[in-house]
């Protein structure tokens, strides 16, 4: 069973994605965040699911990832060096979207904090998967990059739809998508990892590496 | 030879295994269409069945498990029509080969690979109309029966059942994909599983893929608890494991059939495989099983009702049914039906809930509203954030209906009497979806004043009910309370009623509780003693006001004293510790607030008494003009500043609110009017889901006494103009979180300019910026809630 959960939620994650910056919350707030997690964790049940692919890159930033093949500089960069890569789908499932739903209805302030929450916990719930995957492929000699998404940078969005296909993500794990392209249950994550023979620690998470400098989530900002 | 009627919970059953994983190992690539082997692998797939059909299974599964209009899209290279003929066509052509005449061909429907609105954004309708498309092509290329599969979501089966028994005549078997949790994806448990598909009509139900015959037995076992029909077991050959960079399933046959030998012994009448499972599985299971005794079904007399996620069980425990979502005597709630306040409809449940309502009575009948659409519009938001089950209340029978189809579960349905008419117009709704409906001790002769004439009205419906095949467990008689105010005898008639029902018919009952102290003083006392003697006389369910303390008081005693109530825990669990509460910190709250810090602090809980204090020392709206507004214009400045941040903001707005609704209600006994500012239509454009962003703005635009017209999200463009004009509305605001609905949000601008210029246009959402804003066409951007407070300021 994929309950119960081994995830630290980054409290200064949470804030940041209620716009606090680095700065610390109120009392009140930081009390809210905590209720978050607590009635969060009691309804979530996440789930995830990967299959490891041959990577061919091409000329002008084509890549050819087996299931699908995009022409993207970002992702081109994020997998120079890699011959393999993991497709990884991972959703907290639609009780978060439902539960989400409800306390809007009744309280925005603890909606706001919860959706946030949320979204730390998909994240958190992805980075437990990075270090068990890092582990098995650690064994073989092999090392992954950070994990990178249809919708960062020009890796469109449309390659959703591919990704959920080639993993059969509503069979296995309740993912799916709707014709505009937005994955419900809305707290999921698709993404490409590369797998590289190398160490390469350089590389920079999502965030840093994406264009839209003004944005008001930026890690940095 | 036998029928598939003589022998389905007659003998044993054995179904196919794996077919999806069979072809992989024979080369169908990731994202191919196994469908398409149907007619490029003719061979491979016909093979595949008579492998199945000689190792002794007697229903095998058509190639058609994905073959549906949104794979195989109209103008692809391969038609809807030719997959699923085809995959008909192969397994007959298998059947025949092998001399197998005796065995069953199920047209395979697995889920669409949508979800469902609320959630998802499939419409219940469309789902139905897919898998209507692909019944219809099954039933006339010679399907004998339809197996709808590996379900995870209660309501996109329910639109497939209802698709296949609405257009064929085809036997129907409906098996969902559990997880371990003993959970659908979408939060079912077994019970409610069996309450819906019962309801529905089903030939068998049961459990497939996702867990190995292991896993599912405890499943299985709740299965059969509540299941008065055949159940079907089609495990996976065990859990999915990961080897190297594969995933198999390695539960060997003789380990595989060991188990199901086991599961068969528990009661099950069909067997079979999913994932994994080969022929060798399947002949191993037959040779297991086919010997043992066969367990015929046994009716369970179990009365449920259910939601998407849970059932109720009646008759075992009293159970509690909200009525304040009824507007007869509540003005508030009259008020918020016409207009369409369903935020005060949900507050109204989401309350009721809190204080221990098991189920929710649902009533909008207002002479001046349109019901059915209204009653279709009020279950549909309230299932979407509620998990009681609903009880639906109308003697609109177009609104009952209505509500049934749209409804994520087995209903409660209130309700027939013994009038010919009404049970002629109700019955064969609640045989085609379910519902134990509460039946009425009266007719057209009144209502009897004695328990016998009751009684005779009660064995009236349930004779009736039975020509229709409706049980007598579906059934739930209400004795009628009638006031003693008029009949001092009216009390006993109505217990004695209750008596004879539980004693002699072995009925569940029901009453509208309250209706026995009308007109005289006091009324909770004689209620709450009401209560106590009718469910000590067999009350199954009370309609009531789970608000009332004097009622829960009782009901949570009842338990206690009647044994129901293990170790007192529950009523120490509510009870318990209620005194220290009452002197704490109640007391400390007293301390002098004022209004404008409880606004700021976001303090909801003592804004209300501190707009009450303020009450006596100024009028309503110089409260509102001189400590309301300011406060909140401190805050709405504090953000913008960025010393606050949105969770205070809105903390505040919700503290500002409580405060509005005191004063509101102030303002009402008095006669003050407040002017509202002007209209403003908030609305999530279509394609869009994501309604968080709207729905601050609204909570600000509110806080600022304009007139919101909440359009909810994934609206249509067309719904937004023609609101505008339908209320000559001057300030739309949009919100859209992608690039791909973006689209959308420009389209809209566009029809909206067109039809009605006049209208100003505000936009907002995470993807949007300043110039993509004026690109589409938008008067404003707004970067945020208090952003787009300003716009409607300046152009309100």
């Amino acid at each position: 069973m994929e309950k119960k959960m081994y995830w630290s939620i980054n409290r200064r994650e949470v804030r940041r994605y209620l716009g606090y910056g680095n700065k610390d919350a109120d009392e009140m707030v930081n009390r809210l965040i905590e209720d978050s997690i607590c009635q969060l964790e009691e309804v979530v049940y996440p789930k995830a699911t990967y299959q490891v692919y041959p990577l061919k890159c091409g000329n002008d930033h084509w890549l050819d990832l087996t299931a699908f093949s995009v022409q993207s500089k970002n992702l081109t960069r994020n997998l120079s060096g890699c011959e393999e890569v993991i497709l990884f789908a991972a959703t907290l499932g639609i009780q978060a979207d439902q539960l989400i739903g409800k306390i809007s209805r009744k309280s925005m302030s603890q909606a706001v904090v919860m959706q946030a929450v949320a979204a730390a916990m998909i994240e958190a719930y992805c980075d437990s998967w990075q270090d068990k995957l890092q582990e098995i492929f650690r064994e073989k000699g092999k090392y992954l990059r950070p994990r990178f998404s249809p919708g960062y940078g020009d890796f469109p969005l449309k390659f959703q739809e591919p990704f959920l296909q080639a993993l059969n993500c509503p069979k296995k794990i309740g993912l799916t998508m709707t014709d505009t392209l937005l994955l419900v249950p809305s707290k999921s994550v698709t993404a490409v990892i590369g797998i590289s023979k190398t160490d390469d620690k350089c590389h920079k998470k999502g965030c840093e590496e994406c264009q839209k400098k003004d944005c008001f989530f930026r890690r940095d900002s | 030879m036998k029928t598939w009627k003589e022998r389905l919970g007659k003998e044993w059953l054995f179904w196919d295994g794996g077919m999806g994983t069979i072809l992989q190992e024979k080369g169908l690539k990731a994202g191919e269409l196994p469908e398409t082997w149907n007619i490029n692998h003719a061979d491979i797939i016909r093979s595949l069945h008579k492998r199945y059909l000689e190792a002794g299974a007697d229903i095998i599964n058509t190639n058609t498990f994905g073959a549906n209009r949104l794979k195989y899209k109209e103008n692809g290279p391969y038609s809807l029509k030719s997959i699923i003929e085809s995959g008909i066509s192969l397994a007959k052509q298998a059947r025949e080969e092998t001399g197998r005449s005796d065995a069953f061909i199920a047209l395979d429907i697995g889920p669409t690979g949508k979800l469902l609105k609320p959630m998802g954004d499939m419409e219940f309708e469309d789902a139905y109309e897919i898998f209507k498309e692909i019944i219809i092509i099954g039933k006339e290329a010679g399907a004998d029966l339809v197996l709808i599969e590996t379900m995870s979501d209660t309501y996109e089966m329910k639109a497939a059942v209802l698709a296949a028994k609405e257009n064929s005549d085809l036997p129907v078997v409906a098996t969902m994909i559990f997880g371990e949790n003993k959970k659908l994806l979408t939060g079912a448990d077994p019970a409610a599983v069996v309450a819906l598909l019962e309801g529905l009509s089903v030939d068998a139900l049961g459990i497939n893929c996702g867990l190995g015959p292991v896993q599912m037995k405890e499943i299985v076992g709740e299965l059969l608890e509540y299941a008065s029909i055949p159940v079907v077991v089609n495990p996976n050959a065990g859990l999915p494991r990961r080897e190297g960079e594969k995933t198999v399933f390695d539960v060997a046959p003789e380990e595989f059939a060991q188990v199901m030998g086991e599961i068969a012994g528990m009661g099950v009448s069909v067997l079979g495989g999913c994932c994994g499972t080969t022929p060798a599985h399947i002949q191993k299971l037959r040779k297991v099983c086919q010997d043992k005794p066969f367990i015929p079904v046994k009716k369970k007399n179990i009365t449920m009702v259910s939601s998407y996620s849970h059932a109720v069980r009646i008759g075992k425990e009293p159970v509690i049914i909200g009525e304040r979502i009824n507007p007869t005597g509540k003005k508030k709630l009259k008020e918020a039906l016409r207009t369409n306040d369903i935020d005060y409809i949900l507050n109204e449940g989401f309350v009721q809930e809190e204080k221990g309502a098991h189920i929710l009575d649902v009533n909008v009948g207002l002479p001046e509203i349109d019901e059915p659409v209204m009653m279709k519009n009020v279950i549909t938001e309230l299932q979407a954030v509620l998990d009681l089950p609903l009880q639906i209340d109308t003697s609109n029978v177009e609104a009952m209906e209505r509500a049934m189809r749209c409804y994520n579960g087995k209903p409660m349905i209130n309700s027939v009497n013994g009038k010919k008419e009404v049970m002629d117009a109700v019955f064969p709704l609640v045989k085609k979806y379910g519902g134990v409906v509460v039946g009425l001790a009266l007719d057209e002769h009144g209502i009897p004043e004695t328990a016998e004439g009751r009684i005779k009205i009660a064995e009236k419906i349930y004779a009736e009910a039975e020509k229709y095949g409706i049980e007598r467990k579906d059934i739930v008689i209400d004795a009628l309370a009638m006031t003693i105010s008029s009949d001092h005898t009216s009390a006993t008639v109505t217990l004695e009623t209750l008596k004879k029902i539980r004693d002699d018919y072995h009925g569940n009952t029901i009453l509208g509780v309250s209706n026995i102290s009308f007109g005289l003083p006091r009324r909770e006392y004689i209620n709450a003693a009401f209560y106590i003697m009718a469910m000590q006389n067999g009350l199954s369910c009370a309609i009531m006001n789970p608000n009332s303390e004097e009622m829960m008081r009782a009901y949570h005693s009842y338990l206690a004293l009647a044994g129901m109530d293990e170790q007192c825990s529950r009523y120490i669990d509510v009870y318990g510790g209620q005194d220290s509460i009452q002197k704490g910190p109640l007391h400390s709250s007293k301390e002098k607030v004022t209004l404008s810090t409880c606004i700021e602090k976001g303090l909801k809980e003592r804004s209300g008494e501190a707009t009450r204090y303020l009450i006596g020392e100024k009028d309503p709206l110089s409260i509102i003009d001189e400590e309301l507004i300011p406060a909140l214009d401190r805050v709405g400045k504090g953000f913008e500043k960025g010393t606050i941040f949105l969770p205070q903001l809105l903390m505040s707005a919700e503290a500002a609110k409580a405060a509005f609704d005191v004063l509101k209600q102030y303002m009402e006994q008095s006669g003050t009017v407040q002017e509202k500012k002007g209209k403003i239509i908030l609305a999530t454009v279509k394609g869009d889901i994501h309604d968080i962003g709207k729905n601050i703005v609204k909570v600000l635009l509110e806080n600022y006494s304009y007139d919101v017209i909440d359009l909810g999200k994934d609206v249509p463009p067309e719904k937004i103009v023609q609101t505008a004009l339908q209320q000559d509305v001057k300030l739309v605001g949009l919100s859209a979180l992608m690039t791909t609905t973006v689209v959308n949000m420009e389209e809209t601008i566009k029809q909206l300019h067109k039809e009605k210029p006049d209208t100003k246009i505000v936009v907002g959402g995470a993807v949007l910026t300043e110039e993509y804003a004026k690109a589409i066409g938008a008067d404003c951007y707004a970067k945020d809630a208090m952003a787009t407070v300003h716009y409607a300021q300046s152009v309100l």
